[in-house]
């Protein structure tokens, strides 16, 4: 029997690797070879041109000491984890609201979704003009009475991200809702029927019950935000070119600045394969913290 | 909390048959709930605020706009939307952008799909050490490598090619596409595939007759993915495709809208026609795209 099997698998595998071929293929000439090819051209001072040359860690320690470097990979991880917070609290609160509504809330989480629709290009353009200081949002908190909230939120650092922040959590919502809702109807009715008996009222359920059982939806829902988040360009680009003083500058900014801007291509690969290692870190970690934490609460 | 009488014996399971039970008790208190309802529509106003505002500011003239910002159009006019639309070309930039988006949707099932039942079959070494390397480049963002891939097109003589630009966005999307087909292959029954390898099926055949169809609600959920996602990307088709006749959407909507004083009658109704197909498929699939999005995404 145990030869059988052996046997078995082997042929298995042999049979099936052409399926797996053409993937590799793609994935490896058109992915990998890019990516290495970056790493190495992040070793050069290339400027696109034929001839550039080999200046080993250089570009890598000017980015240490670069002043604008620093504000956009702390703006980044801010913009992050002020996105991804705000859209899974804001995503957990309105699917736990919409399951309650029956039709009219599968109506709404319907709507929720439209601004995933629009790509990120619009949506700067968008909400750069609603964020004028003439535009839609003023004058809509002249309109109720709230006109000092007025500000120039584009044009203002203590605003300017969060600002943007604001049209990416809009973006996002509707998908994260999408993912808890699934989550919500994961749960089996008994377990928590048996929870109200025992006398809890709607929070204790929801913390005792309901949110250790949402550890799946929340890693794959944090796991998604923060791969969008941390590559944020179009939006910074369109709303504020990265200003005001900064307070916008993003890392993939500052990578299309070096590299379409200055054309400082060596130099601009060195900055993506440090977002690239942001992003493989951060993810990697969230990931085995949160899938960890599955193992733990189910 | 409820009364003894509302507790049906339950003989285990999940929510799914009782739904209806619990859906009505919940919705019936939910809905008459007044601060529910209102807190439900300043959210829906909340969220479709800004397109209701791109819609009726496209339906005015600009000086209207530019007179008084946050009124409704009294004179709606389509004027705008003929206007942008030929700025941008639209009907051949739909045609172009539905080619790659199209064609990329095809590549990455097909590839996906095929890898999937290859790496969701096997549990040997190498094939886990494919499965992660196709994994680690789920979350990479093309402009990170968009110059060695520029000059890697150009030395394939594919730089300007529809044809090139369906490459790129099929290898960017195989992560996900691998991803969700290798999680949703492990978990279909081995003696599905036995059963027909007994009938004398090879390898291919089982694949499309058994395996395929089975995966279609990954192969559903995919599709909106990379729909959404290629069809809005500016970034490759304006750095690959120099050619003004194959030109996307977004690339025209992006040249028309790239200076520093942008109309809103310019602006929204561009941004409206370059949505106005997604919002289309939207609406025919909605339902499958809501469960596609939640559903799909746990199954891995």
């Amino acid at each position: 029997m145990p030869m059988r099997t052996r046997i078995r698998t082997r042929t298995r595998s042999r049979t099936l690797l052409p399926f797996l071929l053409p993937a590799i293929g793609l994935y490896g000439l058109l992915m990998v070879y890019p990516l290495v090819r970056s790493i190495s051209l992040s070793l050069t001072d290339s400027e696109g041109g034929p001839d550039s040359d080999f200046i080993g860690l250089a570009n890598y320690r000017e980015m240490l000491h670069d002043p604008a470097v620093r504000p956009a990979l702390v703006n980044t991880l801010v913009f992050t984890v002020i996105v991804v917070l705000a859209q899974n609290a804001i995503g957990l609160a309105l699917a736990a609201l919409l399951r309650r509504w029956g039709a009219y809330g599968k109506a709404l989480s319907v709507v929720l979704l439209l601004p995933a629709l629009l790509s990120s290009l619009m949506a700067s353009y968008i909400w750069s003009s609603l964020y004028q200081q003439d535009g839609a949002v003023n004058s809509l908190l002249n309109a109720t009475g709230l006109g000092s909230l007025r500000h120039v939120w584009l044009g203002d650092p203590s605003t300017a991200l969060y600002a943007i922040a604001v049209v990416h959590i809009w973006m996002s919502v509707g998908f994260a809702a999408a993912i808890y809702a699934a989550g919500f109807r994961t749960i089996p009715e008994d377990v928590l029927e048996a929870a109200r008996l025992d006398g809890a009222n709607r929070w204790q359920v929801f913390r005792k019950v309901e949110w250790p059982m949402l550890a799946p939806s929340v890693t794959v829902a944090v796991t998604l935000a923060l791969f969008g988040c941390l590559r944020v360009l179009e939006l910074p680009l369109v709303m504020t070119q990265g200003g005001p003083a900064n307070a916008t500058d993003t890392l993939g900014l500052s990578i299309y600045r070096t590299v379409f801007d200055s054309g400082n291509i060596g130099y601009g690969t060195a900055q993506s394969v440090l977002l690239l290692v942001v992003v493989t870190v951060l993810v990697t970690a969230s990931n085995a913290l949160l899938r960890r934490r599955e193992g733990r609460v189910q | 909390m409820s009364t003894p009488s509302k507790i049906t014996p339950h003989l285990g399971g999940r929510s799914g048959p009782r739904a209806p039970v619990r859906g009505s008790t919940r919705s019936r208190r939910g809905a008459r709930s007044l601060p529910a309802r209102a807190a439900g529509t300043v959210l829906v106003i909340a969220f479709v605020t800004p397109f209701l505002f791109a819609v009726s500011t496209s339906l005015r003239t600009a000086q209207d706009v530019a007179a008084h910002v946050l009124a409704l159009p009294t004179r709606p006019t389509l004027a705008n939307f003929s206007r942008v639309a030929s700025d941008i070309h639209y009907p051949r930039s739909v045609l172009n952008t539905v080619i790659i988006t199209g064609g990329t949707c095809v590549v990455v099932v097909v590839l996906g799909a095929m890898a999937g039942y290859a790496l969701g079959l096997t549990t040997r070494g190498w094939s886990r050490w494919t499965y992660r390397a196709f994994i680690t480049g789920m979350g990479v963002p093309l402009f990170v490598f968009l110059t060695p891939l520029y000059l890697l097109l150009r030395d394939l003589n594919l730089l300007g090619t529809t044809f090139g630009v369906i490459l790129v966005y099929s290898a960017w999307n195989l992560p996900v596409a691998v991803f969700f087909y290798t999680s949703f292959v492990r978990t279909i029954p081995g003696e599905l595939g036995e059963a027909a390898a007994i009938d004398g099926a090879g390898r291919l055949r089982t694949f499309f007759a058994v395996y395929f169809p089975l995966l279609r609600p990954v192969t559903a959920t995919l599709l909106i993915f990379i729909t959404i996602a290629v069809w809005n990307d500016l970034m490759v088709p304006l750095i690959f495709l120099q050619d003004p006749d194959q030109r996307t959407v977004m690339v025209n909507a992006y040249s028309l809208l790239d200076s520093r004083v942008v109309r809103p009658t310019d602006l929204f109704p561009a941004a409206l026609l370059g949505m106005a197909p997604l919002l289309v498929m939207f609406a025919f699939f909605q339902r499958r795209m809501v469960e596609g999005m939640s559903g799909g995404a746990l199954k891995g």
